[in-house]
């Protein structure tokens, strides 16, 4: 078995390693829509009340958060690792963007019900779309936080 | 954190092995690791039970369907040899890279003959 301190290149090889290991972190197709969905219906949410039937929100928020379990329970089979649910601790590197998009999420939901109230309902629908592709933006940037991470070998040297 | 060498995870298949689980995942699917690490399977595994007997691994085991599926990750006590045997590697690669010549980006200093050389951080067992 080689040794590693006669291998001066040993930091180097397991720097290629983890990158090969962050490389395998790639977002399949059906995690992305997944993802889309999610946030649609979360940035839906203020609409339902005012609907013909008046659909109740708590259930839909339940269902979603129900599928974005399955979905990082999916994610972990297909990529091989299974990651620790982000938070705004972690990953460090992507914290700005994660704060950034709790702020942009609950701003962007708070402008809909204000404008939803004064029956700006096009504009509400507007804010949304754009809250969506914001928050797909966000966690884009997340992903890379994560790989970059996981090349930086989290914290180890 | 102390830099200390491991013996256990010093050679070169183990320090992957480790060193991938300490890269940030919670747990590592076997052929995530076997393909990142690039090793057999045979390899992962009798490695991976020499670490997992010291206690530095945890393997999980499971199915999907008939596949059998093992997960990894580091133990607390693993984490902790893999971050100080790894901060004892960098140390010994930084003093390597300061006592060769290349490093030293080709002319030396004025003055530079009359520096004592930089000896590296003794290896395994040499304390």
């Amino acid at each position: 078995m080689r040794d590693a301190a006669r291998d001066p290149a040993a930091l180097e090889l397991l720097r290629v390693q983890r990158s090969r290991l962050a490389d395998r972190m790639r977002w399949p197709w059906w995690y992305q829509s997944g993802l889309a969905i999610f946030w649609a219906l979360a940035f839906a949410c203020p609409f339902l009340p005012h609907g013909p039937h008046g659909i109740r929100i708590w259930p839909i928020l339940l269902a979603a958060l129900a599928v974005a379990c399955l979905m990082q329970w999916g994610l972990a089979r297909a990529t091989g690792i299974k990651m620790t649910a982000p938070t705004l601790l972690y990953p460090a590197s992507g914290r700005p963007v994660r704060i950034a998009m709790s702020v942009g999420a609950l701003a962007a939901l708070g402008t809909e019900f204000f404008l939803i109230r004064h029956g700006l309902t096009a504009a509400a629908i507007v804010v949304a779309a754009l809250a969506v592709v914001a928050e797909m933006a966000g966690q884009q940037a997340q992903l890379r936080a994560i790989r970059q991470d996981l090349r930086g070998g989290g914290g180890t040297a | 954190m102390t830099a200390r060498p491991d013996p256990l995870i010093h050679p070169i298949t183990r320090l992957s092995i480790c060193g991938l689980l300490a890269a940030g995942a919670d747990w590592v699917e076997f052929a995530a690791l076997r393909d990142a690490a690039g090793i057999s399977d045979s390899v992962l595994s009798k490695q991976s039970r020499v670490l997992e007997d010291a206690g530095y691994v945890e393997v999980r085991k499971g199915a999907v369907g008939r596949r059998p599926r093992t997960w990894f990750r580091l133990t607390a006590a693993g984490r902790q040899a893999v971050q100080s045997h790894l901060a004892w590697l960098a140390q010994l690669e930084e003093a390597f890279s300061a006592s060769t010549p290349d490093a030293r980006q080709a002319r030396p200093l004025p003055g530079d003959r009359d520096q004592p050389r930089r000896v590296p951080p003794p290896l395994l067992g040499s304390t």
